[in-house]
């Protein structure tokens, strides 16, 4: 994926529209290199209030490596730093207005807020029994109890996600969601900006579209997914817990190409795609 | 909750300053170790006179028998650095032993100058490991401890752990070396399953305390209920609320009936309400329960339904009540014949309403401990200022734990709080709005408050009224509670608010600061302001390097210093490294890191009288 990235990286610098008005930060140590380097995310023509900027901060863990690069006096000019939407936390004290936050819900931070695992599934486990049958969270954790290994669902279940046509790949805590239409949400919030940028490039449209569709192939693209045999598989089939503790990458493709890719009979239940 | 040392936050360990087994210790213990003891002159104070006129074992015996006394590690941390025989007679009393950070010492050390120890208390990863910062297999393995003091202490009674690697293997040793142990407590741990526990149960004949409390614990598929031995137990408490596993009801059944001492007993959700009921009929003894699920099964109820209110009228001492981990709502009341007896009530599981929560708690007049989900809204919490006039301890949890979700607590409940339970000592809040009006008025109506945590889920929140930071409020806490100990800061914060903690917090032993601050100033400010800090946990705040070197006449008295996602570099790790020898620094990366890159991604540094730690993973750095 790095040469790839090298390669790209300048042309995925130019998109970024000269005209618009994007998040610029002030800093001390910044070279022009650097400024070039930094990709930067913001509503179009939005507020270019600082601490608005503080919002878009779709961060996975990864995120944060780039952020922090980014200050280093002695910066590496070939990293991921693509990944990196800039936060707002290490502007130095040149700040003076503060506005009230607007929320554009910036996808989920690893450990915020700080509530242990086992208190972040009561939504979808305790308030369930009320008058249900058995609920399907209790049925997943007894058929996971015969497992020697700790369960996924308690430690940061980060995977890789690559999208066509996207040279950068992002990653997803699997462990922040609770079903496939939270995990699609935040695929796009994700990958909207760097797929319109990309498509910007490609001299196509440059605006924001929603990525939509990503689980009932109605859409132009389609979620998938690398299991822990190997095989490719369409998201949504199985239940949402034996997804997380059998996925081991996520790949959103265009929707024409699964059609084609599709095999049957085969021994599995689910679908395959094999590329 | 039971346990109120476990439970509470850390900080009740160490209550007064204590700097267990410093450094200056070490040296005496090097000191000691090459000495003989009949070498008055060495002495550096008074006792050198008098062990001139008195032979030295009759002034060790007569040290000895006052010094047993001594149960404050305060205490006794301070006895043993008057002099040489002080030091040598402490160490052969001390009993309990309390060791906040396992990679502080080794295990040698612990053996080699503590001869008699009956109980430990072994304190591994730091707290932030919970929330998925740190990956897994870092450290903090049981094993090389439980085979040192196989050898070392036959006669070990207790074990205390908190976020430490367990494996079976460590319990079966333990279980193997130990005859007359009595209480394996496991906080917050992980590494080890039902096998383990089962062969506990089986082989430690006068077990008086099983607690297994918010730890990991595999389901191997064993029935350890029914691996306690025939007759009698010694069993006061027993607590497995956190082992997601079936038990064999009729089993447990049988061994609550043959457990006359047993006062404590924690349920799993896997237990249901009549089964519950059963129990209880057979325990009113209990004072400490926790419920299990509080639900049915699946069944179709039976056309007779057991009288649960009655069930719980014939416990007469419960005080303490826990679990409700699958509520069926409508079968709350039941509690209702306990509740003007309780102290501590735990709703932390249920996802209660205003409606059903308000006839329950309108009872619960002697209430000191309580914890709850915000389902119960600020309404609820009205009702709780209304009642719980003793209140001491408080703990609203998010029933919906992401930042974008409604948040049905607020500023309201929180000044609700702060006029009707003036006694509050610590108070743990999670909510999406706050206003520092709130936050102030909380500082002047609870001057006892010794921990204040407040979280305020939206990064970066003002205050919602008034768009303003929170520095105000977090200011008025430092200023207006002198006695707090521990502190946690949340929403929109600038440096100012850091400058107030550095003036006021005078007292403060645990920071944590989140998506806080400005600038550098801000931890230098704390780091220069608070001369009693000794645990500080930072996440994605921009403190950086010039930030980290004001520190340096700090850290050797602290316990750790923990620094995630802030932009430091490992060129100045690197100094601060190599400027302080007996200081180990680690930085945490993640699997797929550059070694060649500048950046820390988690620092992680602390004290040690042994030097870095033999069992560091891959992703681990020592610089």
């Amino acid at each position: 994926m790095d040469p790839r990235n090298r390669e790209i990286c300048p042309k995925l610098l130019d998109l970024i529209p000269q005209g618009r008005k994007w998040y610029q930060e002030e800093k001390i140590n910044n070279t022009d290199q650097e400024k070039k380097l930094e990709l930067r995310l913001g509503p179009p023509g939005g507020d270019e209030d600082q601490s608005t900027m503080k919002k878009i901060n779709i961060e996975t863990r990864n995120n944060m490596k780039q952020q922090q690069q980014q200050q280093n006096i002695k910066k590496e000019s070939e990293d991921k730093s693509f990944h990196c939407f800039n936060g707002n936390h290490f502007s130095p004290s040149n700040k003076t207005t503060y506005v009230p936050q607007k929320r554009t819900a910036p996808g989920p931070v690893v450990g915020w807020p700080p509530v242990r695992s086992f208190r972040k599934n009561l939504a979808s486990t305790s308030s369930s029994k009320l008058g249900n049958e058995s609920s399907h969270g209790d049925q997943i954790n007894k058929s996971d109890g015969g497992e020697k290994q700790v369960e996924p669902k308690k430690e940061g279940m980060f995977v890789k996600i690559n999208m066509d046509s996207v040279p950068i790949g992002r990653k997803v805590d699997l462990n922040a969601y609770n079903s496939y239409e939270q995990l699609s949400f935040a695929v796009d919030k994700l990958f909207r900006g760097l797929l319109a940028a990309q498509r910007d490039i490609s001299g196509g449209e440059g605006e924001e579209k929603p990525i939509i569709g990503l689980l009932d192939g109605k859409g132009e693209f389609t979620l998938t997914y690398e299991d822990n045999e190997g095989d490719k598989m369409l998201v949504g089939d199985v239940p949402w817990q034996m997804f997380v503790s059998s996925v081991k990458r996520l790949r959103v493709i265009k929707s024409s190409e699964i059609s084609s890719s599709l095999t049957f009979g085969c021994s599995k239940q689910e679908k395959k795609i094999r590329h | 909750m039971t346990q109120d040392r476990t439970e509470m936050s850390e900080d009740d360990d160490d209550n007064s300053q204590s700097p267990p087994l410093d450094l200056r210790s070490a040296a005496i213990a090097d000191h000691c170790s090459s000495s003989s003891s009949s070498t008055p002159n060495k002495s550096r104070n008074c006792m050198a006179l008098n062990s001139q006129t008195f032979p030295d074992h009759v002034l060790e015996n007569v040290l000895e028998n006052v010094l047993q006394f001594l149960d404050s590690r305060c205490d006794r941390n301070a006895a043993s650095l008057v002099c040489k025989s002080w030091w040598r007679v402490e160490a052969l009393t001390r009993s309990e032993v309390f060791i906040g950070n396992c990679y502080a010492l080794s295990p040698t050390r612990l053996t080699q100058r503590f001869k008699r120890v009956k109980s430990l208390l072994l304190k591994g990863k730091p707290r932030f490991a919970d929330f998925n910062l740190m990956p897994p297999d870092w450290g903090a393995n049981f094993a090389p401890w439980v085979s040192t003091m196989a050898k070392a202490y036959p006669w070990l009674e207790k074990v205390d752990l908190k976020r430490m690697f367990v494996t079976d293997d460590d319990l079966a040793l333990l279980a193997d070396s130990f005859p007359g142990f009595k209480e394996l407590i496991l906080v917050c741990c992980e590494g080890f399953g039902t096998s383990g526990i089962a062969i506990v149960a089986n082989k430690c004949r006068k077990l008086k305390v099983l607690d297994l409390i918010e730890s990991e614990v595999t389901d191997d598929e064993v029935d350890w209920i029914s691996c306690f031995p025939e007759g009698v137990t010694s069993l006061e408490s027993l607590a497995f609320d956190c082992v997601e596993a079936p038990i064999n009801f009729e089993a447990l059944e049988g061994l609550v009936g043959r457990s006359p001492f047993l006062k404590k007993l924690r349920l799993n959700r896997l237990v249901s309400l009549e089964e519950l009921h059963r129990l209880l009929l057979g325990a009113p003894q209990l004072t400490s329960l926790g419920t299990g699920s509080f639900s049915h099964d699946n069944a179709p109820q039976s056309e007779q339904e057991p009288d649960y209110a009655a069930a719980f009228r014939a416990c007469k001492s419960v005080v303490c009540l826990s679990g409700f981990r699958d509520l069926m709502p409508e079968y709350l009341p039941s509690i209702l014949p306990v509740c003007s007896n309780l102290t501590s009530l735990n709703f932390s599981y249920a996802n209660i309403s205003p409606d059903m929560f308000k006839p329950i708690i309108h009872n619960c007049h002697r209430l000191q401990v309580f914890w709850a989900l915000d389902s119960i809204c600020d309404e609820g919490l009205q009702a709780v200022a209304a009642t719980c006039k003793e209140l001491r301890e408080l703990r609203i949890f998010p029933f919906d734990p992401r930042e974008e979700s409604e948040g049905p607590v607020s500023e309201l409940g929180l000044q609700a709080i702060s006029e009707g339970c003036r006694n509050l000592e610590s108070i743990l809040y999670f909510c999406q709005r706050m206003t520092n009006a709130a936050v102030i008025a909380m500082s002047e109506n609870c001057p006892e408050l010794t921990v204040f945590r407040l979280c305020i889920m939206g990064r970066h929140r003002p205050d919602h009224v008034t768009g303003k930071p929170m520095d105000e409020g977090f200011g008025a806490i430092v200023k207006n509670c002198k006695k707090l100990t521990r502190l946690a800061i949340s929403g929109l914060l600038t440096d100012q608010a850091f400058r107030y903690m550095g003036e006021h917090g005078k007292l403060i032993r645990t920071l944590s600061v989140a998506f806080a601050g400005d600038s550098d100033m801000a931890l230098r400010h704390v780091l220069e302001g608070c001369p009693r800090l000794q645990k500080l946990e930072i996440r994605d705040s921009p403190f950086g390097d010039v930030a980290l070197r004001c520190g340096m006449h700090r850290y050797y008295n602290m316990r750790f210093v923990w620094m995630s996602a802030c932009p430091l570099s490992k060129g100045c790790c690197k100094d601060v490294a190599r400027a302080m020898p007996n200081l180990v620094v680690e930085v945490i990366g993640s699997d797929d890191d550059d070694d060649n890159r500048d950046y820390v991604e988690t620092l992680y540094m602390y004290r040690s009288l042994d030097g870095p730690r033999n069992d560091v993973p891959k992703f681990v750095t020592i610089l």
